[in-house]
């Protein structure tokens, strides 16, 4: 009876210890699953900071710190006339954004294709800034065609 | 003596002509790296823009956040703790070849290239040195190369991670 009583006691001990080792197996599954599984930025559910190609382009060359703090990993609305498009080495459509400086573009890669432009067209594009690279360009990837 | 002025500034236009030298670009380079010890820690970046001339000069320089993983999370966790690609938003590499006598631009061929160079990543910058391959096609260059870096040497504690990466540059020019 009295041994009986202490198994029964060790068996509920057992079963509250396998009970949490049970719930930190499913949680640590939850939180793998979450991070091998967490979705990447998508643009086209974030308001864009609207700016035209120009504007972008002086924010970066008058002060570059203060325009990486403004708009750097931001999701940004360009507008600005195509100066060429192209295709990365991964097959993405590239367009690149007239800037007043011949040299300078806007470098705009789509995630989706935008179907048929024109070098001359107007567009606004949306997509997230990674930076600026002095004499050559400003970056933005990630983007989709808004308008 | 109008015309001799004429001819000498003739001249000189003709040998300014003839040593001009030859530039190369891209703005949608490629450059990834992989970890030689865990195959998910892997990225690429298609917006490098490079420059490469007949002279021997040669220049990479891409954006830290332009790198895109497989899992958005290792993303994150290589911009924010890694590389700190706020504060340092770009990565410059400005080197030569230096075997410059071994490259034929204007010839289509294939040519092993040795490149020395500054690497500027991290706020740090180091000398390093990259053997590879300089492809001619059709009059236009080609530029591909790999070598390894230890993240301590440009101060990125990622030891948790990986030690090293091996970088893979692979940019087609205009």
């Amino acid at each position: 009876m009295h041994i009986n009583r202490k198994f029964n006691f060790m068996k509920r001990w057992i079963r509250i210890i396998l009970a949490i080792a049970v719930a930190c197996a499913v949680t640590g599954g939850i939180i793998a699953y979450r991070i091998f599984n967490k979705p990447h930025r998508d643009v086209t559910q974030e308001t864009g900071v609207a700016l035209t190609a120009q504007q972008l382009y002086d924010a970066f060359k008058t002060n570059e710190q203060a325009a990486n703090q403004k708009y750097l990993d931001k999701a940004i609305q360009l507008t600005g006339e195509i100066a060429d498009i192209s295709k990365n080495q991964e097959g993405n459509i590239v367009v690149n954004f007239k800037t007043n400086d011949p040299l300078v573009m806007i470098n705009c890669t789509f995630k989706t294709n935008p179907g048929e432009l024109k070098p001359g067209q107007n567009i606004t594009f949306k997509g997230i800034c990674t930076g600026y690279i002095p004499d050559a360009n400003v970056v933005i990837n990630e983007g989709v065609l808004a308008k | 003596m109008k015309q001799i002025i004429t001819i000498l500034l003739l001249a000189l236009a003709m040998t300014g002509d003839l040593h001009a030298q030859k530039i190369f670009g891209t703005r949608n380079g490629k450059i990834g790296f992989i970890s030689p010890t865990d195959d998910d820690v892997k990225a690429v970046n298609n917006e490098v823009s490079s420059r490469i001339s007949d002279n021997g000069q040669i220049t990479f320089s891409l954006l830290i956040k332009g790198f895109r993983f497989k899992y958005a999370e290792m993303q994150d966790h290589f911009n924010d703790q890694y590389l700190e690609s706020t504060k340092f938003p770009r990565a410059d590499f400005k080197g030569m070849i230096t075997n410059l006598g071994d490259i034929n631009f204007s010839k289509d061929g294939t040519y092993k290239a040795i490149v020395k160079g500054d690497l500027l990543m991290h706020g740090v910058t180091k000398n390093v040195l990259v053997n590879g391959v300089i492809e001619i096609k059709g009059g236009k260059p080609s530029v591909k190369a790999s070598f390894v870096i230890v993240m301590k040497d440009f101060k990125i504690d990622a030891a948790n991670v990986t030690d090293k990466v091996t970088i893979e540059i692979n940019c087609q020019y205009q």
